[in-house]
């Protein structure tokens, strides 16, 4: 109660176009979705904007739709509403099993998945699964829209791809058949809690041998990344616990983790191993294939 | 027949009591509801219009010397009322419990990051904080000096230059002689221990409200500990009479002993302004000044020796306490005497000597919170008393019952324990019911086969000194009246911060001495309105603390009983007044109401009103020699929890706790189980993820709750129904000893003795975050 806000206009929009069209004529600025994230930082004064741009009214920008070979989630839809769709659960669980592992239910119900990425901290949680799940991001502006993959949205702490009059409007995400995939935190507690380290894992696999494996991680890397020598080192291999776990320990070579009052760095970089191996057992066996490596 | 109005005569009378009408049962507190519906205020809600707003100016640097401040800037801004340093102290700015060496702001230099330099006080919010901003400190910083080792051998930079040395203050315990206890072990154990800080975090922040009244008083509601403490800081600091200054304690967001030590100083700050503008005024911490400024639990260092013979006899301890107490002693000095004398844990020891040492350093003050100084040593004592089981190749427990203080025996200050020892009996009865030699054995063959989980199961066991320690003078007191209706209004100085003395066991002990109805009994909690009843802290709300409401309410059931007998013609001590209903035993047909009975007091010209003052009769304790009398009883209490352990990623979790208690009477079962689970949550809290990072300077990196992290509802185990030893302590009401400290001790104990026993390795070090058991595990 007792905390000062700093001084600024405060714009609430309704509608993508008026928000648009703020975006494009304003300068200094910063958008509030949810607010979890900004109310924080304009708190401890990272941010101290001239203008703030409220769009959480903007409804038309609050859904979940199935199309069959693909989901398109809306950016300001609300983390716990991912967490509860039957949509996500059935064809994109992944993503609902790393947001239930995020903040509070409270939280999860004022937060959005677009707010959540476009603060872009290293330690944004919906990032590893949208990786895994090569999704896209359909980003808007007054001149139009384009796509571009989520791996390229972010460029580093609290900064991304995002063009000063562009705002994220939709995240895309691709339909995967026969995979397995499984998103595991690390936190300093069992919920409610920043990630010391977070995974998230997909394979699939043919004739006993890894036909794809996707493998992200967040807190280890000024962004969260994608861990391709993991990856490479098992696409082709007989599925094996001595192959996942040969295959984990290379995710050091796709981290550049720091030290910080949540964890060491030499902390973060073993734990970087041990829920890569974790989280690739858990995605196998979501497709059938028990290998043990729990005794 | 002559009334008894002695009140050492009637708290044995109740004493002797066997059959109750309200006491031991699980009496729903009369604040419940209120609480639950929100309609309970507290400090903050008494904050309004019309009200200055006051922000501290915190020191940026954590060692220097106050070259000026300069403050034009600030007054320039419109709505800002003043600004107050050290120079506007009317009376006297020095406020240290134990030693004056504390300022209530910073005068000549400042000695920790955040040390309160001044006070703003402004018409609203924004104008304040703008204000701070603009004040300009002027520093010459000093070397800074952090490690409390360090800090002990070095005088070229000294915290305070007045004491000439960083050792602020010494105790010392001896008995027997410790070389001949050693010569006589045949297993010696010796390990260094470290604890580090821990916030109370409570959900409520320090805050005061101080209104200039009619009458020429200060009225502060404010959120401390002990009305009359907060009282005298405020005339101190004005220097005004004690009689000019009331204090009122509105329900609190929990104390846990911080608000013992900052409320009386949240109280001076809002107070000084009241005083110089003439207006009210109203400070209060943000979450962030909270974790920077209040002090914190011990950071300790403590070196263990201990000796035991082959039959399971421990013969000697020779412990070295080094507590950190950062910038200022605070309690410092009680919180070490009270580690050092409980340094055994609650056995027989015939050798011992400890030495303690409270050290200054330039980081924010030690202080009062729950366990004051104990739950470390405990937790070092219990780690030896495991090791030494270890090397004998004994069972933990069966290893502690072998030497369990029991009554007759002497503690290590050579105080005799003649009564209301029941912790043997509570460690037996607990270890039986939980079938803890089944499961340490079925634990051991699990680790045989599990590679990457282990489990651990531990205890600690361990004692706490009621009331003041040695001959320092402790009292209870308390106000009843009754009025023409039957109503009862009960005035005492503890206050309610969630653990419910007065709302819940001081309304039932009122109900069960008096025999009024609950529903009327009402009780003014936390006023200096309230003869002085003492502090709420060291587990002594509902026992010291209530021993005066009920030799108060015993007073006046005398005199009700003689009107009665009178009036239904029977003797005294054969009226039953129960429920509001008054009859003579075995006749319930000669009866009244209560309501009647009041009715026939006012006619009759008998007094309903009474004081219950009582002192608490106490030894002497002889600081040269280390030897004497230390507290008048103690509280015992065991915990033993099952962990298990990842060992691929060091986290712990902790699976089930089991209490025990020996804590004399249970008042209201239902209130102790919610203090065992509490205190439970937070030792768990403590232990596996509470710490606080600091920078070279001295600086708190996580002052902020999205970095000092404390459990949730997910982390905490399931705790089962405690057991209870109900050893009758002569001094407490029903012979009631104290709790609301207890359950926490043993849990540093507890959890990592079930680590170590998951994982064969000594844990020495506190915390048991992740992080930290995973290279633990790793280096060997």
């Amino acid at each position: 109660m007792f905390y000062k806000l700093p001084r600024f206009n405060y714009y609430r929009v309704t509608s993508l176009n008026e928000a648009l069209k703020l975006v494009n004529e304003l300068e200094d600025f910063k958008v509030v979705a949810g607010g979890t994230d900004l109310v924080m930082d304009l708190k401890i004064k990272r941010y101290i904007p001239k203008n703030i741009i409220d769009i959480s009214r903007v409804k038309e920008l609050d859904y979940i739709v199935d199309e069959g070979d693909k989901i398109r989630i809306g950016a300001l839809t609300r983390l716990q509403e991912i967490v509860d769709s039957p949509i996500i659960r059935e064809k994109a669980y992944v993503l609902a099993e790393a947001v239930n592992q995020m903040a509070s239910w409270q939280i999860r119900n004022m937060a959005t998945i677009g707010g959540n990425l476009c603060n872009a901290s290293p330690a944004a949680d919906t990032a590893p699964p949208l990786y895994v799940l090569n999704a896209e991001l359909k980003l808007v502006s007054v001149e139009g829209e384009r796509i571009v993959p989520v791996t390229k949205f972010f460029h580093g702490p609290r900064k991304t791809e995002l063009k000063k009059n562009e705002l994220l409007a939709e995240i895309i995400i691709p339909v995967e058949k026969d995979a397995g995939a499984s998103a595991i935190k690390l936190g300093r507690r069992n919920a409610f809690t920043l990630s010391i380290v977070a995974v998230a894992t997909l394979v699939k696999v043919s004739d006993n041998k890894f036909a794809d494996v996707r493998v992200a991680l967040n807190s280890v890397a000024p962004t969260p990344v994608r861990a391709p020598s993991v990856e490479k080192a098992l696409i082709g291999k007989e599925v094996s616990l001595e192959a996942v776990e040969e295959a984990s320990k290379l995710v050091v070579n796709d981290i550049k983790p720091i030290s910080d009052v949540r964890a060491s760095a030499d902390y973060r970089r073993e734990m970087s191993i041990v829920l890569t191996r974790d989280s690739l057992l858990r995605s196998l066996e979501r497709i059938g294939l028990k290998l043990g490596g729990e005794e | 027949m002559a009334l008894v109005e002695d009140p050492y005569a009637l708290l044995e009378k109740w004493l002797k009591a066997r059959e109750f009408i309200v006491v031991g049962k699980g009496i729903e507190r009369a604040d419940a509801f209120d609480k639950a519906i929100g309609k309970a205020r507290f400090v903050e809600d008494y904050f309004d219009k019309g009200v200055l707003f006051v922000k501290q100016v915190l020191s940026e640097e954590p060692h220097a010397i106050l070259e000026g401040i300069d403050y034009s800037e600030a007054l320039k801004i419109p709505k800002v009322v003043g600004v107050f340093t050290a120079q506007d102290i009317p009376g006297e700015n020095q406020v240290g419990y134990a030693l004056p060496d504390q300022p209530l702001l910073a005068e000549g230099k400042v000695r920790f990051h955040a040390e309160p330099i001044a006070l703003v006080a402004a018409e609203d919010i924004d104008a304040a904080f703008e204000a701070v901003e603009r004040v300009k400190v002027k520093y010459k910083p000093l070397p800074v000096i952090l490690d409390p080792l360090e800090a002990m051998n070095r005088t070229d930079v000294l915290v305070h230059e007045e004491n000439g040395s960083n050792i602020a203050f010494r105790t010392k315990v001896r008995k027997g002689n410790v070389e001949e206890g050693f010569a006589k072990s045949d297993v010696i154990v010796e390990n260094e221990y470290r604890t580090h800080h821990q916030d109370h975090l409570y959900l409520e922040t320090e805050g005061a409200l101080a209104i200039p009244d009619f009458e020429g008083r200060i009225t502060v509601i404010t959120a401390a500990q002990y009305p009359h403490l907060a009282q005298s800081i405020v005339a101190r600091v004005l220097g005004i009479p004690m009689s000019k200054v009331k204090i009122v304690i509105p329900y609190l967001g929990g104390g846990f002993g911080g608000k013992d030590d900052e409320g009386p100083l949240v109280a001076a700050k809002a107070a000084l302004v009241a005083y110089k503008t003439g207006k009210p005024a109203f400070l209060m911490y943000t979450r962030e000044e909270s974790l920077r400024i209040h002090p914190k639990r011990e950071a300790t260092i403590i070196h263990y020796k201990s000796g035991a013979t082959k039959d399971g006899k421990l013969m000697a301890i020779e412990v070295k306490i080094i507590h950190d107490t950062g910038a200022y002693t605070n309690r410092g000095p009680f919180i070490l005497w009270r580690a050092s004398v409980h340094a055994s844990g609650p056995y027989y020891v015939p050798h011992a000597k400890v030495d303690g040492y409270c050290v200054y350093t330039n980081k924010f003050p030690q202080g009062s919170f729950r366990g004051f100084g104990n739950p470390s040593v405990q937790f070092a004592a219990e780690a030896q008393m495991d090791e030494l089981a270890k090397k004998l190749g004994m069972d933990p427990v069966d290893f502690r019952l072998k030497n369990l203080l029991r009554p007759g025996q002497t503690t290590i200050t050579n105080q005799l324990l003649d009564h209301s020892v029941g912790i043997a009996e509570a460690v037996e009865k607990l270890a039986k019911k939980m079938g803890w030699w089944e499961k340490r054995k079925a634990f051991t063959e699990y680790n045989k086969r599990s590679k990457r989980y282990k489990r651990g199961i531990g205890i600690g066991v361990a004692w706490h000194g009621i009331s003041t320690s040695r001959g320092v003078p402790d009292w209870s007191n308390a106000y009843i009246k009754i009025d023409k209706d039957g109503s009862v209004t009960v005035y005492t100085g503890i206050m309610e911060m969630g653990q419910g003395s007065p709302n819940s066991s001081h309304r039932q002990i009122v109900a069960e001495v008096l025999g009024a109805p609950l529903d009327v009994i009402k009780i003014v909690f936390g006023t200096t309105d309230a003869p002085d009843t003492g502090a709420t802290h060291a587990s002594r709300g509902t026992s010291i603390g209530a021993i005066g409401v009920l030799v108060a309410a015993a007073k006046i059931r005398e005199r009700l009983n003689k009107l009665a007998a009178e009036l239904l013609n029977a003797r005294p001590d054969d009226i039953v007044i129960a429920n509001g209903k008054v009859y003579v035993r075995g006749n319930e047909s000669k009866s009244m109401t209560w309501q009647e009975l009041i009715k026939q007091a006012y006619a009759r010209g008998v007094d309903v009103s009474a004081t219950g003052y009582f002192f608490l009769p106490k030894g002497k304790f002889d600081d040269a020699k280390g030897q004497g009398y230390a507290y008048p009883a103690y509280s015992y209490v065991a915990v033993a929890v099952e962990v298990e352990v990842d060992t691929y990623t060091g986290r712990v979790r902790v699976l089930k706790a089991y209490p025990a208690l020996a804590a004399g009477r249970i008042i209201n079962p239902v209130q102790v189980e919610g203090q065992m689970e509490g205190a439970i949550a937070q030792g768990l809290g403590y232990v596996l993820m509470e710490q606080f990072v600091f920078d070279e300077k001295g600086r708190v990196l996580n002052a902020d709750m999205t970095d000092y992290v404390v459990p949730t509802a997910l982390d905490v185990p399931v705790v089962e129904k405690p057991v209870y030893v109900e050893d009758l302590f002569k001094y407490g009401p029903f012979g009631a000893k104290g709790v609301g400290e207890m359950a926490l001790i043993p849990v540093p104990a507890a959890i990592s003795n079930a680590v170590s026993h998951a994982l064969g390795i000594r844990v020495t070090r506190l915390p048991l975050t992740p992080e930290n058991v995973y290279f633990m595990i790793k280096k060997k």
